[in-house]
Formats: structure tokens, sequence, C-alpha cells
């Protein structure tokens, strides 16, 4: 293991939390064979709902608080619930009490309280080749993919190290070799709207922690942030490749991998899978949390169609305080607009037994993680307008009919 | 757990399995150490915060509950005083999508009557695998096999004795087989019905280590090995 003499310091004659910090970096970078820290730009870091973490993370945060400090920017993933409205959501005082001391720790460590876990939403856009060290899988996944950062799929703590050092163990998905596909996904299955989370939801499972190169069909930024959600969630990619698309796809070799299909009828298969309940009694959209232009599209489709049963929006504090307008139009229709938190990390089982949810992400965590019947139904394609009537992106067909003169 | 060493095969779940073992060292309930077969970020960053010694990339199935262990986790070693170790080679003989098993004769030191692959004690300061080469030769006659794959030690234990087994995975053009006294019986069969057979302690982790290596057909590119799971 080669230390810079800064890094050789912090680790000698650093404070208690920088010491830990490289001691926790180092035993990652044995543990992959990686022979030197790198530096990187920025951090996010994931483990900030107490409901996630519970006491041991509590009080480890709270002890690592005392010392110590970020010396990059970092962000930090959603909260438990939005601080700001618990108590009309019924949420224990206790669970609000211990959320609360959770965010102060990481404000102490000078982390950036975005609580979200869509950081390049928010103006944390890292370049082509920049290296970062992020936690929280579908940033991670959109940050390698997208955007071409390179990071690998860091946990809580090792971020938090990251941020405190200002490096990371330089192997896997930081060097060339490690961005290379291992499997070419052929999709042509014209993807619209929630067609992309049920892509990401069957090539995680069969990809396991390979790194797909996917072809036959196309995304917009939005579209790729849900595929990548629901790909780093039945799966363990920290990346994928999108032909015609991704900026590093042109560039990566095809020859001698194995390959696989995607069909329409497996899209079928994932919905189904990914549904065991009937009647929901909460439509929850988010998971990763909305942009500003899914909160606004969101809030018009309320607007032409109420829901019958409430509808609760997960996005970050700073898209819910630049787009007031579709925050009321939400809530006129009895809809919340919650902030600072995100569907599978909040506390939702004292009071709903089945979601709808049209996020792959959440479909895939709400039963493992909440204990709770998912359900995922698509309006239009199953007939049933009163089950979830909102969707995501309507498709260009349909909304080139409806704005066809008749 | 707390003054004990906690050994266990490898970590699983989330991160707060991290903050878990940090929490039981604050308390002074932590193990003393913990000993892993693989490694992992969750275990190796709670040990870290915890400042628990681990120990990892040791077969913990040839540990038994109440060892005494002697661990340095700075150095990264393992000692068990109480337990004698003895090195094996096992070669497993390919054919065709099938492995060969013999059954032990009544003549032999240990394990009398159980089914095994070939195998057999190494001497002194012999290279494993001159000695995987030369049993292959003594107990079936076969010549012409081809070294495929080395993998690392497997740990049967049997009492007192820890055999510490170096697989070795060897393909052979024929399956003409010349025993010699130390077994009576052989058959070919297909690695899934080793279940079906009395054998030695593990001889399927054994088994399963040797074939495992050989599937990375090219070692260039490391990530290739991971193909999708079948459906």
């Amino acid at each position: 293991m080669r230390l810079t003499k800064s890094q050789r310091h912090l680790l000698e004659g650093g404070s208690d939390a920088q010491r830990q910090a490289m001691r926790i970096l180092l035993a990652l970078a044995k543990l992959s064979d990686a022979d030197r820290l790198i530096p990187v730009t920025g951090a996010h870091v994931s483990g900030a709902s107490y409901k996630m973490i519970g006491d041991p993370g509590l009080e480890f945060l709270e002890d690592a608080a005392r010392d110590a400090r970020v010396v990059i920017p970092t962000t930090v993933n959603p909260l438990g619930t939005d601080l700001q409205q618990w108590q009309d959501l019924g949420i224990p005082p206790e669970f609000a009490a211990k959320q609360e001391r959770i965010a102060a720790a990481y404000e102490r460590m000078g982390v950036r309280p975005t609580y979200s876990c869509t950081p390049y939403h928010l103006g944390t856009r890292p370049a082509l080749g920049e290296h970062i060290a992020w936690a929280e899988s579908n940033a991670v996944c959109f940050a390698n993919s997208v955007l071409g950062a390179r990071t690998n799929r860091e946990s809580g703590p090792s971020a938090l190290a990251a941020a405190i050092v200002g490096a990371t163990p330089e192997y896997g998905l930081h060097l060339d070799e490690g961005r290379r596909p291992t499997v070419v996904v052929n999709a042509p299955v014209r993807p619209r709207d929630l067609d992309f989370s049920l892509i990401g939801l069957v090539a995680g499972e069969r990809v396991g922690d390979g790194l797909p190169f996917f072809r036959g069909f196309r995304g917009s930024e939005s579209d790729l942030k849900w595929l990548g959600a629901a790909l780093a969630s039945s799966g363990s990619c920290g990346m994928f490749l999108l032909e015609g698309v991704t900026p590093e796809a042109r560039r990566a070799s095809r020859r001698g991998l194995p390959s696989i299909s995607i069909t329409r009828k497996d899209l079928d298969e994932a919905r189904w899978q990914h549904t065991d309940g009937t009647d929901a009694d909460l439509i929850a959209l988010g998971s990763p949390q909305l942009s500003a232009e899914e909160l606004r599209d969101i809030a018009r489709r309320v607007e032409r169609s109420p829901p019958r049963i409430p509808v609760w929006v997960f996005t970050s504090r700073a898209v819910r305080e630049a787009n007031p307008e579709a925050v009321a139009t939400i809530e006129r229709v009895g809809g919340r607009v919650l902030a600072d938190t995100c569907l599978e990390v909040t506390l939702l089982e004292h009071r709903f037994g089945t979601v709808a949810t049209p996020s792959g992400k959440g479909a895939h965590y709400l039963p493992t993680l909440c204990k709770q019947k998912v359900m995922r139904s698509w309006t239009r394609r199953r007939g049933r307008a009163s089950d979830c009537p909102v969707e995501f992106s309507r498709s260009r067909r349909e909304r080139e009919a409806r704005s066809a003169p008749t | 757990m707390s003054g004990r060493i906690f050994a266990f095969p490898q970590g699983k779940g989330s991160t707060v399995g991290s903050y878990v073992i940090y929490g039981l060292a604050k308390r002074g309930v932590g193990p003393a150490a913990i000993v892993n077969s693989a490694a992992e970020g969750i275990i190796a960053v709670g040990a870290t915060l915890a400042g628990i010694p681990l120990v990892d990339r040791f077969d913990v199935g040839g540990l038994r509950t109440g060892d005494r262990l002697i661990v340095d986790g700075t150095r990264g070693t393992l000692e068990l005083p109480d337990v004698r170790a003895v090195h094996v080679v096992t070669a497993l003989l390919r054919n065709q999508g099938r492995i060969l098993i013999v059954r032990r004769s009544e003549k032999v030191g240990s394990f009398r009557g159980r089914w095994s692959a070939v195998s057999g004690y190494l001497e002194g300061r012999e290279v494993p695998k001159t000695r995987a080469v030369r049993e292959i030769r003594e107990e079936t006659g076969i010549r012409g096999a081809i070294f495929r794959a080395a993998s690392s030690p497997v740990l049967a234990r049997d009492d007192a004795t820890m055999y510490v087994v170096h697989p070795f995975l060897f393909d052979v053009p024929g399956r003409r087989v010349r025993l010699d006294w130390e077994n009576v019986e052989h058959r070919w069969i297909r690695p899934t019905d080793l279940d079906r057979y009395d054998t030695v302690p593990r001889l399927r982790d054994v088994v399963a280590a040797a074939l495992s290596t050989s599937n990375s057909k090219s070692p260039t590119r490391t990530r290739s090995t991971r193909r999708p799971r079948p459906r």
C-alpha cells in the first residue's frame, strides 16, 4: 500500500476521526487489493434515516461528529421523515427526535443538509472521468453511467471516511478495466415511462454484479435515472452502458461477451412479480426523489384527474421550495409533497398497508424493508383507473393522440 | 459472544451491521476477534470502527465451537494450538463432465470404506502439485492428466486433526482406471450426485472449490466470469 505523505500523517498524527477514517479506507483497500488511495472531488453519504440505521447508527454518528469534519463537498441521503411535516404524518415524537439528532450530527461534520438521494438533480454533477465517493446505489449508477464520473458503490461509513480524508481506494469502477461491460443486454421493447423501471428490475436480476451493455432502445436522462435505480436495486450493478446514449458506450468493446435479451413478456412478468396486492391505500411517487420537471408533471396530472386515495410525492427540499405552485396543486387534491425523505427509507408502515408505486426501486425495497404489500398498477394498460391514476411520463404517442385535432 | 472469537463465513445485509458491531464493542460485549472465510465490506468496516481484530480468507468450516485460537489481526494470522495440521492433496479427475471418486480400502490409515477423490499426504517440503500428479499415477494408473486448476485449501476437521486439503483439478483423456491397494472401488459420477455417497469430510466443498476455479477460462478479463444468472 502506497500512501502519500499527507495520508500517512492523517493515519499517524490525525484526530481520532481522521485516524479511524484512514483505517476504514485501508481496510477496504486491502479487501479489494487496491494499492493506493486517490483524491476525490466530492462525497455522497448514505445512512441518514433513523428507520434504516436505528440506535446503533445514531450512536456512531454522534460519536463521530465530536471531531470528524469533511474536507470535500459532501451531500447526504434522505432522512426517515420530513422534519417539517412529521406531526401531520403521525410519526412518533421519539422517532422524529432521534431523526433530528442524526441530521444535527451530519451538519456538525460539515455535510450539506441536502437529504436527497438525487444529488445530481441539485447541481452536484461531477464531470466525465471525475473521481468521487458516493454511496446510495441509484446515485452511483447515475454518476457512473449517465455522467461518466467514477465511483464505486460505497457504503455509508466508507463514503463518510472518504469525505473526511478526501480520498478513496483505487479499484473497481475507478479503473478503466473495471468499467468494461460484462454482458450485452438486448431489449428491443420500445420502452415508455414505467418500462424503464421494469427493464432495470429484470436486467439487475439477471446480471447480478455485472456491468450490462444495453442495446435496442433510447431514453432521456430521466428515463435512465429510473432504469439505473431499479437495476442497482435488484442487482448490485454500479454502472451500465446504453448504446448511442451514455458517454462511455461508444468506446466499450463488446467482443466475446455473453448476450441476453429482454422481451415485452419479461417486463410484464416483472410487473406482476412485484404486485401482490389489489387495493392500494397510498400512491407513492419517488424513490429516487423527483426532479423539478417530474414534480411539475405530476402536478399537472393530478389536477387533470384527482386521485381517489392519498398521493405522497417524495422530492428534495430544494425542489419543493422552488416549485410552490406544483406543491399547492398536489396538496389541493389531498396529496402531500414530502421533502428530505424518500419512499423506501421513510416511515410508512404505521399508516399504510398497500402502497402503489411506479418506481422499480420502490417496488423492490418496499416488501423487504417495510413488510408491506406493494402493488404496481398501470392504469391504462389494465384499464383500472381507480388504482393508480398517475403515471410518470405519458408516452409521446399518447400525448400526440391527446393533442391531435379530432 | 463477549470475550470469545466469532467465526462465520461472511457478512451479509446492510450497513447497519457495521454500526451494530461498533455498538457491541463500545459496550464491552463485542467479540474478542472475528474470523471470516471471505472478506466483505460491512464486517471489515464494523471491525475497524470497533477496533476488533479481523482475520479473513480462513476457511471457518474447519473450526469447532470451543476451539482455542490465537488471532493476530495485525499480521492477519491465526493459530490453533490444540490442533495438529496434516497437509493432504486431493486431485479431482474430470472426464467429459464426470468426476472420479474412489472408495478407500480397509488397509488405509483413515476414513476406511468412505468415498474420496484421489488423494495423498504431503511429505516434507514437497510441492503439492507434484504430489498430486504422483498420486494420480499411483492410485489410478492414468497417464497424461492435464493440470487445470489449483484452489486455496479447504480445512476438514477430524477431532484434534485438521486436514489441510489442497484441491487440484485435472482433465484426463480416458476413464480406464487401475486401482492400487489404497482403494477398492471407483466410479465416474456427475458432481451433483456426490450427495448420495458416504464421503470423507468436506469432499463436496473440495470438489466445489476445484471446479469453481476452473470456470474462469479467460484470466485476462477478471469480470468476465460473472455470467448472468440463469432464470
